[in-house]
């Protein structure tokens, strides 16, 4: 008898479909550093992320029939992961937009908000780059930062991040490098 | 931007290659092409330097405890397992059913529809055919002109309309002939 751990994730997916479901199993102790990284990289909330990325393997389960082979199952997986961190940012802009709208009625808010400065020292400086890499990439556009959060903190090739986007690679490259100019234009303003 | 040294900017038409080719994206002619200009240019030297010290910094992340990824699998693979229950609650309620027994109850499903289906069909068969007399007059008038509306084409309808509008109608016809019949009878 094969070592489950040793099937390809196609196998695995073929025996759940036949009912096995611990087989996912083997597909979440795969995957779940992968998903938890990717949710963790859009929201910065391991709570939030570690939510996300359990929910993505529940909806993969769920819809286990509807993966057709035609992409890995990792870049349909992905594909999940981001869908549920897109939709989950979407919801959270929304209420920090209504926070933000709460906040900007009360003038002596608004003046806590105005006097965040840092010391000049350079671990003050490495703070604020921080912050304001985390900032843009939470400002940038949805495909862009989806782009380069794959890209560069998955480290998945621009051909599978095509994949995951539904789009094509020259997109890709393009979304790529305008948040790296964006991310780049950051850190110009604080030196 | 790291002790204190600002980001170089690099040349426009090679900023997007330079990125690609950080990631290593770039196919092996464009590779030579940008490795060529590097080598001459110290300001894209020196924009490639700070994406290779910058970058690998955004995607750092905290390393988690063993712990952590235990209780966080031991998690997801428990609410599979509740997923999968609730997709199948209906197995509950019929836990002693044996697989040969499906095929039975619908046997006995099927008997009773078509013997319903059979001693049912008497009674609205005589639903659907309707004596045409115990309809009143009245309806059967109207039923007659919605026929004629129905196929009409007006213009060339005009003189069957008109035709009609001269006929007298069934309960005119009823009326004017009581009144014969009263005006014998008191005469």
């Amino acid at each position: 008898m094969t070592n489950p751990e040793e099937l390809r994730d196609e196998q695995l997916v073929e025996l759940c479909r036949q009912g096995e479901r611990h087989y996912f199993d083997v597909l979440v102790r795969r995957y779940m550093e992968k998903a938890f990284r990717i949710a963790f990289d859009f929201t910065r909330n391991t709570e939030t992320a570690k939510d996300l990325s359990q929910d993505a393997f529940l909806r993969a389960y769920a819809n286990i029939n509807q993966f057709d082979g035609r992409s890995s199952f990792y870049t349909w997986f992905y594909r999940i992961v981001v869908n549920l961190c897109l939709d989950h940012a979407r919801r959270q802009q929304r209420v920090a937009w209504e926070s933000l709208e709460r906040i900007s009625e009360e003038p002596g808010e608004q003046k806590h908000l105005a006097d965040s400065t840092f010391a000049p020292d350079q671990e003050a400086i490495a703070s604020e780059a921080k912050r304001r890499v985390d900032q843009t990439l939470k400002t940038m556009p949805n495909k862009q930062r989806t782009a380069f959060l794959l890209r560069n903190h998955q480290g998945l090739s621009i051909a599978d991040v095509a994949k995951v986007m539904k789009t094509t690679e020259g997109t890709v490259r393009v979304y790529l490098h305008r948040a790296v100019a964006a991310l780049r234009q950051s850190l110009l303003e604080l030196v | 931007m790291k002790n204190g040294m600002p980001l170089q900017s690099a040349c426009k038409e090679f900023e997007e290659d330079l990125v690609l080719y950080y990631y290593g994206e770039t196919s092996k002619d464009e590779c030579s092409r940008i490795g060529a200009h590097i080598t001459a240019c110290v300001r894209c030297r020196g924009f490639l330097d700070d994406l290779r010290r910058l970058l690998p910094q955004m995607a750092r992340s905290e390393e988690l405890p063993q712990s952590f990824w235990d209780n966080y699998y031991r998690e997801t693979v428990a609410k599979l397992a509740q997923q999968d229950e609730r997709k199948h609650w209906w197995r509950t309620l019929i836990p002693p059913m044996k697989i040969w027994m499906v095929p039975a109850f619908g046997t006995v499903a099927m008997a009773v529809l078509v013997i319903g289906l059979l001693f049912g069909k008497g009674n609205l068969s005589s639903f659907m055919l309707r004596p045409a007399e115990k309809i009143p007059h009245e309806i059967l008038a109207d039923e007659n002109q919605l026929q004629f509306f129905e196929s009409m084409d007006l213009l060339e309808s005009l003189t069957k309309l008109e035709a009609q509008d001269e006929q007298p109608k069934p309960e005119a016809v009823n009326t004017q002939s009581s009144r014969q019949r009263l005006q014998s009878g008191i005469a």
